[in-house]
């Protein structure tokens, strides 16, 4: 049986507010020679595509964000669970899009289960927060001893593109990651007109990116450094068995492009599985 | 009110000639004078700033408190739960590895002292600076906010103290720097003591960048 993520339970505190409230949760199940969909449940404008298999026993899954966006006092709440044995891979068709607020913060809550020997590919396209937005976005990664897993988060702050700053607003970005039920890692990082200008901050660079995986040995970290070589902006670090990569720069595409080659890099050791880009980023 | 003795054993703990290493130690500095991210005594102390403010009064200052009320009750588990949850706050490896040399160095300094029970935390891998800190202060009956003060106070000092070094700065530009950001450690710790414990943490981007590629910086003076 699945137990349900409470992904709600981190947008509680946002109170009674206007605005959508999502949620969506999914569970994987190993059957036999592949993964699949065994449950699902949706409310909102949160939805998934139709399960597919390129390639083999991995099931893959896109992941439809309210599609026009999201607003003030928007709640999301997206629940992923991947039982024993399982392979699932989870990205999204475009960028996800945070709109200017000037009241009622929009919160996104994500809980990912990973149960032993289970694998779990958590890859977003980018995340647009738009001059002005106020955005709590909370990542829960529950990792069972034996789970294996490689996740991102990209954030752009502004339209960079349409010579837009990013003088008001704040994104609160939160990751926990658990192992076990004990704290593996914890970061909590306050993006706002100041820290997008600061020498300390973004230093006014409209995006930045962490890549993490998990189980990861120096191996990796060698891989990925010298993927990195003598590139400006961007670092990586081994944190017990936790690879956590770091890039800072002026659009997504291109810190989407240093996460692929690292991917790449390190994908057979992590997932198990030959290097292997959704096509949808393609497009 | 701090006693006189109270008042001499924090000045003995925040000191840099505590023989822990911290003068070791650059947290991500030297890599962003490498970076040419600082390269003036304006830079450094926005840069310092910037760390203290977001980064260290957001998870050391406030993960010291609740240390220090948890020796105060003998509370021996929740100490190390805080410690443990402080290393996961740390975003590299280096970061983390200062924070468990220091705290053990600290721990072994104290039970070569009179604190025969700190060398339990020698060798735990839960063992951070502000565990033995903490336990320290309160062995030696500083008070909370001095302790409090103190630990910014000691950071600070190293912080500057790196930076005249790796900058470099003038002696004088140093002190300065330090005269300056000091006068804001009261008005800092009464903002960090105001977080609940869900609201502790902070993560600061070119920060985790800098301590990241210093790992892999060619040539280095400091172990962080």
């Amino acid at each position: 049986m699945y137990a349900e993520p409470g992904a709600g339970a981190a947008c509680a505190d946002s109170g009674v507010q206007p605005g959508w409230a999502a949620e969506l949760t999914l569970g994987f199940a190993r059957r036999a020679a592949k993964t699949v969909l065994a449950h699902r449940r949706q409310r909102g404008p949160l939805a998934v595509q139709r399960p597919f298999y390129p390639e083999g026993a991995m099931c893959h899954v896109y992941l439809l964000h309210p599609p026009g966006g999201v607003v003030a006092g928007d709640r999301l709440a997206i629940g992923v669970t991947v039982a024993a044995d399982a392979e699932a891979l989870i990205t999204t068709p475009g960028a996800g899009k945070f709109y200017r607020s000037t009241g009622a913060r929009a919160c996104q809550s994500v809980v990912l289960k990973i149960e032993e020997n289970a694998v779990l590919e958590w890859l977003p396209q980018e995340a647009i927060i738009y001059q002005g937005a106020r955005l709590t976005s909370k990542v829960t990664l529950e990792l069972a001893g034996t789970a294996r897993f490689i996740g991102w988060d990209i954030v752009v702050l502004g339209r960079p593109a349409a010579g837009e700053g990013f003088s008001s607003g704040e994104t609160l970005l939160d990751w926990r990651i658990l192992r076990d039920g004990k704290p593996l890692f914890l970061e909590k990082m306050r993006l706002d007109a100041k820290a997008f200008a600061a020498r300390w901050g973004l230093q006014g660079h409209s995006c930045c990116g962490t890549l993490l995986a998990c189980p990861a040995t120096a191996e990796h970290l060698d891989a990925v450094r010298h993927l990195i070589a003598d590139a400006a902006g961007q670092g990586v670090t081994l944190i017990d068995d936790l690879l956590i990569c770091r890039c800072i720069g002026d659009n997504a595409e291109q810190i989407k492009q240093v996460f692929q080659n690292f991917r790449a890099a390190i994908r057979l050791r992590i997932v198990r599985r030959e290097d292997y880009a959704p096509r949808i980023w393609a497009t | 009110m701090i006693t006189d003795l109270a008042l001499l054993r924090l000045l003995q703990l925040v000191s840099p000639g505590l023989p822990i290493g911290m003068y070791s130690y650059s947290q991500g500095l030297e890599c962003a004078v490498d970076e040419a991210w600082v390269s003036s005594a304006t830079d450094a102390g926005e840069w310092i700033e910037g760390v203290l403010e977001n980064c260290v009064v957001r998870v050391d200052l406030p993960v010291l408190a609740r240390i220090y009320d948890a020796w105060v009750q003998n509370d021996r588990t929740a100490a190390e739960n805080w410690s443990a949850t402080l290393l996961a706050l740390r975003e590299t490896s280096e970061l983390r590895t200062e924070d468990r040399q220091t705290g053990q160095a600290l721990a072994s300094l104290l039970s070569a002292m009179d604190m025969d029970e700190a060398r339990y935390w020698q060798r735990n891998a839960n063992t951070t600076l502000a565990l033995m800190f903490a336990f320290a202060a309160v062995r030696w009956s500083i008070p909370r906010p001095a302790a409090l003060e103190g630990f910014l106070w000691s950071w600070l000092e190293n912080q500057v103290l790196a930076a005249v070094k790796l900058v470099p700065l003038g002696q004088v530009a140093g002190q300065r720097l330090l005269h300056e950001l000091a006068a804001k450690i009261p008005g800092l710790v009464a903002q960090g003591l105001q977080l609940n414990d869900d609201e502790i943490g902070g993560s600061v981007f070119a920060l985790a960048l800098s301590s990241s590629r210093h790992e892999m910086q060619y040539s280095r003076l400091f172990r962080s």
